[in-house]
C-alpha cells in the first residue's frame, strides 16, 4: 500500500474550465510524497498534455459509469495502476 | 479548450489568431455604433441603403469576425481538425476580409461598379478560401461529433450565401442583368441568418452548453438531425422559389418553429444545471435564446401581415440574439485562452482566469448590453432614442475592446516577466 498522500479533486459537477484551473493549482503542490487524483465526467486531455509536457507521471482510466480517473505524480517510479480505483 | 476529442497542445492555435479576429469584430462594432449615430432610424427600413450598410457592418464585420475567431479556436478543439500554419491562414483571411467589407460598405453607399467588383474579389476570395480549407479538413475526419457535423453544415451554408452574394454584387455592379435578383436576395439572407449564424451557434451549443454549464446533453435526434434539417429546408426553399412564390413563406415558418423549439430546449437545459452559479455568460445565453424566440415569433407573424414596426423590432431581436451568444462565448474563451496558453508555456505565475477578465467586469457588460437592447427596442417607437442606442453600442464594443487589449497586455507582460515552472524529467504516461 502506498504511503503517498492523495490530493483528491472530484470535478464531475464543476463547470468548465474550473476543473483544469484547480488541477493546475494542484500540480504546483505536488512533490515526491504525494500524488493528484481527479475524477471527471470527460477525459481532461489538456491537463494530461500539460502534465506530460512537464514530465509528470500520469495515468488515466475510464470506469464503467463513464467517469474518468486521472492520476498524476512527480515520482516516475510510482506505479499509478495500484492507486487507481478502476 | 473543451477536450473530449483530443486536443493536444501543439494543435491549439496561437492566442493571437483568436484575439485578432475578436479585435477586428470589436472595431467593426464601434463602426456600427458610429453608423447608427449617423443614420438614425433609417436603419429600421430595409429598403434604405443605410439599413443595408449597417446590416453588412454587423453581419460581416462584426459577426463573421467573431465567428472566424470561434472557428479557428474550436475546429481543432471540438472537431479535432488541425489547421496547419494558423497564423498565416488568419492573415490571408483577415486582411482581404477587412478591406473587402470596407469596399462593400463603400459600394453600397456610392453604387460604384469598381467597388462592388473589388469587394466581390476580396470577400469572395477570403471567405470561400478559408471555408474550403476548413471543409476539406472537416470532411476528412474519421469520427464526427454532433458539433463537428453541425459546423460542417454551417460552413456549407456560408459558402452558399457567399456565392449568392457574388451574384447580387455582380448585378448591383452592372456586371450582369440579375434576372433572379429577388430570389437570390431572399436566399442570401435566409442562408445567412438561419443557415450560417443560427446554425453555427446551434452546433457549438451542442458541445458547450453541456460542458460549460454541466447540463444534461441534448437529445440525440436534435443534435443529429437539426443542422441537416435546417440546411435541407433552406436548399428546398431556394430551389422551389423559382417555381412556387410561397416556397420561402412555408420554409421560413418551418425554420422559425424549429429554432424556437431549439431555444426553448436550451433554456430548459440551463435550468437543469447541477451547480447553478450566477454567471454573466449564462445570462448572456438566456437573453440571446429569449431574443431568438421573440425573433422567430415575429418572423412568423410578418409572413402574414405588413407590420413595419414589428419588422424593425425583429432586426433588433435577431441581432440581439446573435450578439448575446457572441458575448457569452467571448467571456468564456478569452480568459481561458490567456490563462491556458501561459500555463502551457510553463508560466505557472500566469494570472488566474478571473484576473484576466473579472466576472464583475463581464456582469457590467451584461448590464450595458441589456440597456442597449432596451434602448433599441424603445427607439422603434421613440425615434430620438436611436442616438442613445448608437452611443450605447459604442460603449458596449468599446468595453469588449478594452478586455481584449487588457488580456493581450497581461499575456505579453507575463511572457516578459513571469516565472517558468521547471520540472523536466523522463515522462511516464499510461493513457487509455
Amino acid at each position: 500500500m502506498s504511503k503517498q498522500e492523495k490530493i483528491f479533486l472530484d470535478a464531475r459537477e464543476l463547470e468548465h474550465p474550473v476543473p483544469l484551473e484547480r488541477a493546475m493549482y494542484a500540480l504546483r503542490e505536488l512533490n515526491e510524497e504525494n500524488y493528484f487524483y481527479m475524477v471527471h465526467r470527460k477525459k481532461p486531455i489538456p491537463l494530461i498534455d500539460l502534465a506530460v509536457e512537464q514530465g509528470f507521471n500520469t495515468l488515466s482510466r475510464e470506469d464503467t459509469q463513464g467517469t474518468w480517473h486521472v492520476l498524476i505524480t512527480k515520482d516516475p517510479s510510482l506505479n499509478l495502476e495500484t492507486l487507481c480505483n478502476v | 479548450m473543451f477536450n473530449q476529442n483530443g486536443l493536444s497542445l501543439d494543435q491549439a492555435p496561437p492566442i493571437s489568431v483568436v484575439l485578432r479576429f475578436f479585435l477586428g469584430g470589436a472595431l467593426f462594432g464601434l463602426l456600427a455604433g458610429l453608423l447608427i449615430l449617423t443614420f438614425g432610424v433609417k436603419i429600421f427600413d430595409s429598403a434604405n441603403f443605410e439599413a443595408v450598410i449597417l446590416t453588412h457592418t454587423f453581419t460581416l464585420g462584426v459577426m463573421l469576425s467573431f465567428m472566424f475567431a470561434a472557428l479557428f479556436q474550436m475546429l481543432p478543439v471540438i472537431a479535432g481538425v488541425k489547421l496547419t500554419a494558423p497564423t498565416t491562414k488568419a492573415n490571408l483571411v483577415q486582411f482581404p476580409f477587412i478591406l473587402g467589407v470596407l469596399s462593400l460598405l463603400s459600394a453600397f453607399y456610392t453604387g460604384s461598379s469598381p467597388l462592388f467588383a473589388t469587394a466581390s474579389i476580396l470577400l469572395g476570395g477570403s471567405i470561400l478560401g478559408i471555408v474550403f480549407v476548413m471543409l476539406k479538413n472537416l470532411i476528412k475526419l474519421p469520427n464526427h461529433s454532433a458539433s463537428s457535423k453541425g459546423m460542417t453544415v454551417a460552413l456549407i451554408a456560408l459558402a452558399v450565401l457567399t456565392v449568392l452574394a457574388l451574384y447580387l454584387t455582380s448585378a448591383l455592379g452592372g456586371l450582369m442583368q440579375g434576372l433572379h435578383y429577388t430570389e437570390f436576395k431572399t436566399a442570401h439572407y435566409s442562408f445567412g441568418l438561419f443557415g450560417w449564424v443560427a446554425l453555427l451557434i446551434i452546433s457549438i451549443s451542442f458541445q458547450v452548453i453541456e460542458m460549460f454549464y454541466v447540463t444534461p446533453s441534448y437529445p440525440g435526434f436534435i443534435s443529429k438531425y437539426l443542422p441537416l434539417t435546417l440546411l435541407g429546408l433552406l436548399i428546398t426553399g431556394f430551389v422551389l422559389s423559382f417555381i412556387w412564390p410561397h416556397a420561402w413563406l412555408v420554409v421560413t415558418i418551418l425554420i422559425a418553429l424549429s429554432l424556437m423549439a431549439y431555444a426553448f430546449l436550451t433554456l430548459r437545459r440551463l435550468t437543469q444545471r447541477k451547480r447553478p452559479i450566477t454567471d454573466a455568460t449564462v445570462w448572456f445565453w438566456r437573453v440571446g435564446l429569449s431574443l431568438l424566440i421573440l425573433s422567430m415569433s415575429a418572423t412568423v407573424d410578418i409572413q402574414f401581415m405588413e407590420m413595419p414596426k414589428l419588422q424593425a423590432l425583429n432586426y433588433v431581436f435577431f441581432a440581439g440574439f446573435a450578439l448575446s451568444i457572441v458575448f457569452a462565448m467571448f467571456y468564456k474563451i478569452v480568459p481561458f485562452l490567456t490563462w491556458f496558453h501561459l500555463n502551457s508555456q510553463g508560466y505557472f505565475t500566469a494570472p488566474m482566469m478571473h484576473e484576466v477578465i473579472h466576472p464583475k467586469t463581464a456582469m457590467k457588460h451584461l448590464y450595458i448590453h441589456l440597456t442597449t437592447l432596451v434602448t433599441f427596442i424603445l427607439s422603434v417607437f421613440i425615434s430620438p432614442l436611436i442616438y442613445v442606442a448608437g452611443a450605447l453600442t459604442i460603449l458596449s464594443f468599446g468595453w469588449m475592446l478594452w478586455q481584449i487589449v487588457h488580456a493581450w497586455k497581461l499575456y505579453i507582460h507575463t511572457q516578459k516577466t513571469g516565472e517558468k515552472f521547471e520540472m523536466k524529467m523522463n515522462t511516464v504516461s499510461s493513457e487509455q
